[in-house]
């Protein structure tokens, strides 16, 4: 019981990274699309997102990749 | 599943703070409580009362919060920036000292990252920002690059202390679901120590330049403006090299306290001590060039706006804060730390102090005179600041402490598995190391 919920935890975990990854990117993408509608130089919203986005996704990915390695790395007969 | 007891740990003093914290954790931690809810409670009062209780003013309208944030902020490029350069650069004897830089990082980031907001009158405005916020404002690039960094060194911070929780996991301490959910199941197997290694190379390449672009970008906020004494294009540069130099000074204040405090003289030896401080006079000689650089080519220009603000700081109102700043960041680590007989601990502990107090100062030379001194034609300010403003720099302060005593209570501060590792592997990889790039011996001649 107590293994399953933390096992539900983690999950939950992986699942807040990603929308933090969201969150920011939506952010992002609005403040373009603003700036597209204002006519408010939208290329300096644009390069900024050319940097951010990818920064926030790299870190996201890392850590999902962590998180699902180190589960698979387990060893089967051992339980924690 | 119940564990039998564990082995005893060789390395069972960097648990001892976790497992036998002591009585004066705990007195510590309320003395630093009561503090925190004061500044709690005073900064309650400013939000009611407005910024009127602060010592802020037209045209000094940026003062100690925005100080503090760059000060904070500066402080936070000890941890993940520094770790992640010695890690890349394989030095051996970074492997006591990372994670309490790394820590340094995050908790700092957090505390700076909150200064802006604690400098707006209405703080709920800053919803605004997430509907009509424009990408083009240096202070829009400051919060997604320290949200960046902050991401960044948290994960930078977590990931390589996971084999360490299953250390704590495995001893069964307290409490044992955050171990078993921190930990991941981490067994120490071959293919989790590849998934750790893949991830972390991957972020100390991620996190160097983020780092950077941090304090570059706080230096925008200034140098994008067209004040005297702001518009400088090293200004970028100059606050990446304070950054790193409070960092130093910082973290050997930390080592020296831990140390001390912990007795973990069989740690954080002399030569750790010795190889940062180093360090720390190298980017007190910088620290000296980029001031001089800055500052001779506005005095070269002699722009009478550039230079009312020049001569505010050599010898007018601000002269004394001055004059101590070059005193601490440049004369006295130069004095203490080129000489063997004094880069001593305490000689090392009174250089990096200094190194701080000077640090400070220079924000706070950045921040106030260029605006007491606008260019346009009104008197010059004055900035005198106020209880509600000191309150809130020792609380700060505060909880910083109050952070750093939290994690040493759960986690340890030095990186129990790296201490390991390096004890079984780093002669044999130096060796290595060391044989793949000195030359090869010459080829016997034909004639022998």
């Amino acid at each position: 019981m107590k293994n399953k919920l933390i096992d539900r935890l983690q999950i939950l975990s992986i699942s807040l990274i990603w929308l933090l990854f969201t969150g920011i990117a939506v952010w992002i993408l609005n403040l373009i699309k603003e700036s597209l509608r204002l006519h408010d130089s939208p290329d300096a919203s644009l390069g900024i997102s050319l940097v951010a986005i990818p920064v926030f996704f790299t870190l996201s990915s890392v850590l999902t990749y962590v998180f699902i390695g180190l589960r698979k790395g387990r060893r089967k007969d051992v339980e924690h | 599943m119940e564990k039998a007891p564990a082995a005893p740990n060789p390395d069972y003093d960097l648990l001892r703070p976790i497992e036998d914290p002591g009585k004066s954790f705990y007195y510590i931690v309320a003395v630093l409580l009561v503090i925190i809810l004061y500044t709690g409670y005073v900064y309650i009062r400013q939000l009611y009362y407005g910024l009127g209780v602060t010592g802020m003013a037209q045209p000094v309208t940026w003062g100690f919060y925005i100080i503090n944030f760059v000060f904070f902020i500066g402080i936070s490029h000890a941890g993940t920036l520094i770790s992640a350069i010695l890690r890349l650069s394989k030095a051996e004897w970074r492997r006591p000292i990372t994670r309490m830089a790394e820590v340094i990082t995050a908790i700092v980031l957090a505390i700076g990252g909150l200064h802006p907001i604690i400098d707006l009158g209405r703080p709920d405005r800053m919803t605004h920002l997430f509907f009509n916020g424009r990408l083009q404002s240096p202070l829009l690039w400051d919060i997604t690059s320290i949200t960046a960094y902050f991401t960044a060194s948290t994960v930078y911070l977590y990931i390589p202390m996971i084999p360490d929780i299953a250390i704590l996991r495995d001893r069964g301490v307290k409490p044992r679901w955050l171990y078993e959910f921190l930990s991941w199941g981490w067994q120490g197997t071959a293919q989790q120590h590849k998934v750790l290694d893949r991830a972390m190379n991957v972020l100390m390449v991620v996190v160097i330049p983020i780092a950077i672009s941090v304090h570059t970008i706080i230096s925008y906020i200034f140098a994008m403006t067209v004040q005297p004494g702001w518009h400088s294009t090293i200004f970028g540069p100059y606050f990446v090299v304070g950054a790193i130099f409070s960092g130093i000074a910082a973290i050997l204040v930390l080592m020296i306290v831990f140390r001390k405090v912990f007795r973990l003289e069989r740690y954080l030896k002399l030569i750790h001590f010795n190889y940062l401080s180093v360090l720390l006079l190298i980017m007190s000689l910088l620290w000296f060039y980029f001031t001089f650089s800055e500052y001779l080519t506005g005095y070269y220009g002699h722009e009478p706006n550039e230079m009312r603000v020049f001569w505010y700081k050599f010898s007018g109102a601000f002269a004394p804060y001055f004059w101590t700043m070059v005193t601490c960041n440049f004369l006295l680590p130069l004095i203490l730390l080129s000489n063997r007989k004094t880069r001593t601990i305490p000689g090392i502990l009174i250089a990096s102090i200094s190194v701080i107090i000077g640090m400070w100062l220079e924000r706070l030379i950045i921040v106030v005179p260029s605006l007491a001194n606008p260019r346009l034609p009104y008197p010059t300010g004055i900035y005198i600041p106020s209880s509600t403003e000191w309150t809130l720099f020792i609380g700060g302060v505060s909880v910083f402490i109050l952070g750093y005593m939290m994690f040493a209570r759960f986690f340890p501060v030095i990186s129990i598995w790296e201490i390991q590792e390096g004890r079984q592997e780093s002669t044999k990889a130096v060796t290595e190391r060391i044989t793949s790039y000195m030359p090869d011996p010459q080829p016997p001649l034909a004639k022998e």
